[in-house]
């Protein structure tokens, strides 16, 4: 242990800092600087949530640094359908993580940075995390034209955002987080960003879409490794600290107490989407059926991420109006998601009269459903 | 500006009670003023949340500091009808500028209402955060949680001194 037993009271961190380096003790007090060693959006979250419960920042900072493997994160009140293509996501096998700030939603790969700015939340200064981020990178690359806008974007060549921010303010800490875009994978970004789902009715807050730019297309010098190290050397500069960047794992309980709950929770299905407000779909699937197109018209209400109200309009003799009613009911409180409404959809039919007819009419109706989630 | 009407309210309210006419009525009459007036009078938190209480139910917001450093809130999560709280507790969040803020309940009790004009106008917190801005009703558990709470001037003067 190389700590001092002041330091260890005002972080708490005392396991992190088992790094045997010189000078380590008699430079840590008030800030330090952390990367992570997983490239998992929800365990990287939970870093920031354990942070955020368990250390006192009273008279010190922390920066953290991380990247993950392709995800998709929302603000703490959006709407996933709304902002993001679930159905491509799924057939990418790029995650879904929810925050817990605000803001608008991302898309991350190993081509973006993030960054979390952790402080006492009298000392939350976002601004100034920004200024630094943009003092580092000028240091590193001094012909790039980046600088902050009035709402905490980056932007290069006065039009192009490369970082974008949100923040957490608890009773004793706050946290500003922004991602920094180095060389991420733009086909992908901008396809998942895309929502396809029509006729949702929500108060969730939205995104506010904007174009987006690698840093790399600018200096092909660059690489993450440096970006990062140069955001460390300024921010223990400006903080006058060691410039020593402590590697975390994640998955390690006996660091980090706790945090294997943190991150499950943050995984949940109930957190992910089951936070989502209250929201409504109200569309029409035009069904094609044997040369004709069926309008089947479909009005749902969903709260906590469940089917809450269920109207599924179909033209009469389509189906029998017994069997699409048993549907409705049984869609009735079930998650809005597609893997439910198939295995619902799929033993009710088991328990229907053998009719091919009507098996492929209600398979049919409920594939158009699972496209709506 | 809230801080000047509000600051009227007492002065206003408070010397009527010795002026009430027969003095046989009196003991009673400034008990009842008397404990209305100190049960509906607002009282702060440190992380700037107010309630106040009225029939033994608890009106809970935040106040004017608050709203004015938060900038215009765009969202107001809060809690079911029905949820427990204690004091301190975590029991929702407003969002505004990608920052989400969270809330905390002054008092222990049991939600009795939230406010659900909030749901299609969040902006109401920012342009009425005593009256229609209000977040969550709630029973008091425990009445001298309120005792803990600062009172309109203290309140002043902690934003003051955290100004400064």
């Amino acid at each position: 242990m190389v700590l001092q037993s002041s330091l260890k009271s005002c972080l708490q961190l005392s396991c992190i800092l088992k790094t045997p380096k010189a000078g380590f003790r008699s430079t840590m007090s008030g800030g330090l600087i952390i990367q992570s060693i997983s490239n998992d959006i929800y365990q990287n979250l939970a870093v920031e949530d354990w942070i955020h419960d368990h250390m006192n920042l009273e008279n010190g900072q922390v920066l953290f640094l991380w990247r993950n493997s392709p995800a998709v994160v929302i603000g703490r009140h959006q709407n996933p359908w709304q902002e993001c293509n679930l159905r491509l996501m799924r057939q990418k096998n790029i995650k879904l993580a929810r925050r817990r700030s605000g803001g608008g939603t991302v898309y991350h790969d190993l081509g973006n940075i993030n960054l979390t700015f952790f402080t006492a939340r009298k000392k939350y200064e976002r601004m100034e995390n920004l200024k630094l981020v943009v003092k580092a990178l000028k240091a590193l690359s001094p012909q790039l034209d980046v600088h902050v806008t009035d709402r905490y974007d980056i932007l290069l060549d006065g039009q192009y955002k490369i970082s974008g921010t949100a923040a957490k303010l608890g009773r004793m800490t706050a946290y500003h987080h922004c991602t920094l875009l180095c060389n991420a994978d733009k086909f992908v970004l901008s396809s998942v960003l895309r929502s396809p789902y029509k006729g949702i009715k929500s108060n969730a807050t939205p995104s506010v879409p904007a174009s987006v730019k690698n840093l790399f297309e600018e200096d092909p010098s660059l690489t993450c490794e440096m970006l990062l190290d140069a955001i460390a050397e300024e921010y223990a500069t400006q903080h006058q600290i060691d410039h020593h960047i402590t590697l975390v794992n994640p998955a390690d309980e006996t660091v980090l107490p706790g945090i294997s709950n943190k991150t499950e929770e943050l995984q949940a299905w109930e957190w992910v989407y089951g936070k989502t407000p209250k929201f409504s779909v109200s569309t029409c699937l035009n069904m094609v059926y044997k040369d004709s197109v069926i309008d089947v018209k479909v009005d749902l209400d969903v709260k906590h991420g469940r089917i809450e109200v269920c109207n599924i309009d179909l033209p009469e003799q389509w189906l029998p109006p017994a069997l699409c009613s048993e549907l409705v009911d049984s869609f009735t409180g079930s998650k809005f998601c597609p893997n439910e409404i198939t295995t619902l959809a799929t033993t009710l039919l088991r328990v229907c009269p053998q009719d091919d007819e009507m098996h492929s009419r209600w398979n049919l109706l409920c594939e158009n459903m699972t496209r709506l989630m | 500006m809230a801080w000047r009407a509000l600051r009227r309210v007492g002065p206003v309210l408070a010397p009527r009670c010795p002026r009430l006419s027969p003095p046989l009525r009196v003991p009673a009459a400034r008990r009842l003023v008397t404990s209305s007036l100190v049960l509906s009078a607002r009282k702060f938190t440190d992380k700037h949340e107010w309630v106040s209480v009225e029939n033994g139910i608890g009106t809970v917001g935040i106040s004017n500091f608050a709203q004015e450093a938060l900038g215009d809130v765009v969202y107001c999560s809060l809690p079911e009808i029905g949820t427990k709280l204690n004091k301190h507790d975590e029991f929702g969040a407003l969002e505004s500028v990608k920052a989400a803020s969270e809330l905390y309940s002054p008092l222990s009790g049991e939600v009795t209402d939230v406010n659900t004009a909030l749901a299609d106008n969040p902006g109401l917190v920012n342009k009425s955060c005593y009256q229609d801005g209000w977040l969550i009703k709630m029973t008091v558990e425990n009445p001298a949680d309120l005792d803990e709470l600062m009172n309109e001037d203290a309140y002043e003067k902690y934003i003051k001194s955290i100004e400064d």
